[in-house]
């Protein structure tokens, strides 16, 4: 007889590997695209005032924070993490930063201290997700937390104003260059900017594939702890970005919007985009397009009036119709499909 | 032993049929026109490479997938299974390598899953199970979690939970894997108890030897289609390769050329390494130009030590022992840190931490280049991309055909290959492979074989980890043999042998 030991042991059996690659099927990102085309058109012909140049600069314009958010919520989900500070962040250190204003810091001090607060919390975060290896989600989430009680003890008050005589600083909302709003431009250079970051430098790959195999990621040799770091620290620089628009924009902070939906407007607009939480997959191109799809919405609804209850349903919706379209797009294989999961 | 094969000669009408079935996965056949037929009371091993439809096969016989076209007969009448539960009812259970068992619940609460009635009370569950193993000889207590049950005994619930389900036809999925050679002989026994008791088997095993040892019939599969169904004792192992392959194999690589390494410079030294249970005062060393092979089985902390080395787990902190690179002693925090000394692990199980599975061959070449310290640049470039990846997909006969497929659509040589590919772009010194042809197909091992030869003649020190012992004596110039966590034997490898080296390994 000859001895058992002496056989192939394979763990894997084969069953995928002869699927073609299918580049006509179309994927989430141009779904949504097309769908929101098609919005466009109709609310033009049948929404008064809608296809205006300056109602679809305003509506740009009033997506543009939304998308700076988005940006990093989407390279956080590309790396397989997520951020829920980001909202608390931006809240928290522009509210710092202008009372420090009305304390009688310089401005230019002040916006960079709240860049500084905006990068530690980053910093913070990262290590927490890096180095004590905790879910992103539960750090975040505690964090948000922790910003919004520090703020807001640090600058009691629900709604902290920009000083009047800062004329530089209404410049990154109320301002224009060329005639273009400049929030539009902030979001368009962030845009353009993080699109070069992930797709044409290693960093870039190196998040794509952190987001696609982390452990195969630590074995390939990339150095997955200082870039879940600079990962966060991005996310907190595109908040306080994101942040001085807002206070550009409003002339103020409110505390108020750590409380309510926006976080969740800011996973929305990723998610819709195509950017699938389990990682790796998604581009910039997603957050454009889920961005402009619910400002679409959400411009169509003001000039009709309609109010945030039933606009907070259609959000609802959208989001599960997206998640809907994804697994049509993509169909679980029969096996699991006869077997449930 | 021999009334299985004589039912298999066409006394009995056979209890399964199916006759001219094909599965069409997006376009492509997974199985085409397969007619196979199954006889009570017979073992019937199904084998083939990687992709060949064996899996499809089996999955469409336990009703996981429906055949798009084709008929399927059982006893003589012709079947449709919506679902797994159909095929379940009617007989038909798939015995998973370990997968389908729930760790926390006991064996008697597993052996019951999906019959629970409303109320159960452990001691009648507990009595039932009791009975039923012993019945059929199985040492395993009821009331223990399977969690704790070793590999063997959760296989031997699982086949319990078959028969509590009335099975007559059982489906093995490599049920030998990873078992030790006297489960192994064990499970063998069990195989053909049951046989005797009128259950018919199919047999899904990579094990050439196992199946022409236990099986009545075989069938062979190649790219979706049936090559030949005959009986085991018509076939030996070469017919059986040359079927699976279409064409004859590469023997040479597998026979040792003559002795043409020297020794160099020691390159690596591992001394008393210990880590936590699996690895305890393990030393060895490793020279530049030479294949070490390190043979063991499963749990023998081959893979732990590599592991050690390589810096994906530590090692103990104190009484660790010391792991010297040219002299000098060295500790990893991340396998980084390794790398940019040129020591590489190609791991053994590639689909959990081999390649990046949503990237396309290219980029996952590239990718391993980027993650140096040397090859680091921050921008991209196209061009340096093709250019590594033309060289390595040339170098280790990468299908060219699919360079533009993601990775996870390749055959399991092709993602082994690239996986090598991603790993040596990092010009590393000291190569450790890790069950480098574990699900590979036939025809690629020799590729794989001739390119650890290749290395370790450009002067690079590579260990080879195998738990199949042909592949260690065939590439390996010095033998070790791992057990229970340390190296208990070295043989040169003129004079290692098989016999030798399991009889190291086993005890």
């Amino acid at each position: 007889m000859r001895w058992p030991l002496a056989s192939r042991s394979v763990a894997v059996p084969a069953t995928t590997p002869r699927i073609p690659f299918n580049i006509a099927k179309p994927n989430q990102e141009q779904i949504v695209l097309l769908i929101t085309i098609v919005l466009l058109i109709v609310f033009g012909f049948t929404l008064n005032g809608f296809a205006t140049i300056s109602n679809l600069l305003n509506l740009l314009r009033s997506i543009s924070i939304l998308g700076v958010l988005g940006l990093g919520m989407g390279l956080i989900v590309i790396s397989r993490g997520i951020d829920l500070s980001e909202v608390a962040t931006l809240a928290g250190c522009w509210a710092i930063g202008l009372i420090e204003m009305q304390r009688g810091m310089p401005v230019g001090a002040a916006v960079l201290l709240a860049l500084a607060i905006a990068l530690l919390i980053g910093v913070i975060n990262g290590v927490m997700v890096a180095f004590v290896e905790a879910p992103p989600l539960f750090v975040t989430l505690a964090a948000g937390f922790v910003i919004y009680g520090l703020a807001f003890w640090l600058a009691p008050a629900w709604v902290v104003y920009a000083p009047r005589d800062a004329p530089g600083l209404m410049f990154a909302g109320a301002g224009r260059l060329f005639g273009i709003p400049v929030p539009i431009l902030v979001f368009a250079v962030s845009a353009i900017a993080m699109h070069l970051f992930l797709s044409r430098t290693s960093i870039g790959r190196f998040i794509y594939a952190q987001g696609d195999n982390p452990e195969a990621a630590r074995l390939t040799g990339i150095p997955l702890r200082p870039l879940i770091v600079l990962e966060y620290s991005l996310v907190a620089f595109l908040a306080w970005l994101a942040g001085l628009v807002w206070v550009g924009t409003t002339g103020s902070m409110q505390m108020a919007i750590t409380q309510g939906t926006m976080i969740f407007d800011v996973v929305l607009v990723v998610v819709i985009g195509g950017i699938s939480l389990i990682g790796g997959r998604g581009s910039v191109f997603s957050v454009v397009v889920g961005c402009i799809l619910i400002g679409t919405l959400l411009n169509a609804f003001t000039i009709m009036d309609v109010n945030s209850e039933v606009q907070n349903i259609i959000k609802g919706v959208v989001l599960l119709a997206a998640i809907v379209l994804d697994n049509f797009l993509h169909p679980r294989d029969e096996e699991t499909a006869r077997q449930g999961d | 032993m021999s009334d299985g094969a004589n039912l298999a000669n066409g006394a009995a009408e056979p209890v399964l049929e199916i006759i001219g079935g094909s599965k069409i996965y997006g376009g492509v056949h997974a199985i085409e026109g397969v007619n196979f037929n199954l006889y009570p009371g017979e073992v019937h091993a199904l084998v083939g490479e990687n992709g060949a439809g064996k899996s499809t096969l089996c999955k469409a016989i336990a009703g996981a997938i429906g055949l798009t076209s084709g008929e399927f007969r059982l006893d003589g009448k012709p079947a449709n299974f919506e679902q797994p539960r159909d095929a379940l009812n009617a007989g038909i259970c798939m015995v998973y390598q370990e997968t389908s068992l729930v760790p926390t619940m006991t064996a008697a609460q597993n052996i019951e899953l999906g019959n629970e009635k409303l109320l159960t009370r452990f001691r009648t569950l507990n009595i039932q199970a009791q009975q039923l193993l012993q019945s059929l000889n199985f040492h395993v207590d009821p009331a223990t979690p399977v969690a704790m049950l070793g590999t063997a005994k959760k296989q031997m619930v699982e086949i319990a939970r078959a028969i509590y389900n009335k099975a007559r036809i059982i489906i093995f999925d490599e049920p030998t894997a990873s078992l030790t050679p006297e489960e192994i002989v064990h499970f063998f026994h069990l195989v053909r108890d049951l046989r005797a008791r009128g259950v018919s088997i199919i047999y899904i095993s990579h094990a050439l030897e196992e199946s022409l040892q236990i099986a009545d019939r075989i069938t062979v599969l190649r790219d979706g289609r049936l090559v030949i169904t005959a009986p085991a004792k018509q076939l030996t192992r070469d017919s059986l390769v040359q079927h699976m392959v279409g064409r004859e194999v590469a023997q040479a690589v597998y026979g040792r050329k003559e002795k043409t390494h020297q020794r160099r410079e020691k390159v690596l030294t591992v001394e008393n390494v210990t880590m936590g249970m699996a690895v305890k005062n393990m030393s060895f060393s490793v020279y530049a130009g030479e294949v070490v092979g390190i043979a063991g089985l499963i749990g023998s902390g081959r893979t732990e030590i590599a592991k050690v080395i390589y810096g994906a787990l530590k090692r103990n902190l104190i009484n660790g022992g010391t792991i010297r690179l040219r002299g000098k002693p060295i500790r990893y925090r991340v396998p980084r840190q390794a790398i940019n000394d040129g020591i590489a692990y190609i791991t053994e199980d590639r689909k959990a931490n081999g390649f990046f599975e949503t990237m396309v061959v290219d980029d996952n070449v590239y990718l391993g280049k980027l993650a140096t310290k040397k090859g680091f640049s921050f921008l991209l470039s196209r061009a340096r991309r093709g250019k590594l990846a033309n060289y390595w997909v040339e170098r280790l006969k990468i299908s060219a055909l699919q360079r533009k497929a993601r990775i996870i659509e390749l055959s399991g040589g092709n993602q082994q290959k690239v996986v090598l590919a991603k790993t040596l772009v990092q010009d590393p010194s000291i190569i450790i492979f890790d069950e480098p042809t574990r699900g590979v197909d036939v025809g690629t091992i020799p590729h794989i074989h001739a390119e650890i030869r290749r290395l370790a003649d450009e002067g690079k020190a590579v260990v080879v980890i195998s738990s199949y012992l042909p592949e260690v004596l065939a590439v390996s110039d010095r033998i070790l043999v791992a057990r229970t966590g340390r190296i208990v034997a070295e043989f040169d490898a003129a004079e290692a042998t098989q016999d030798k080296i399991l009889y190291a390994a086993v005890h």
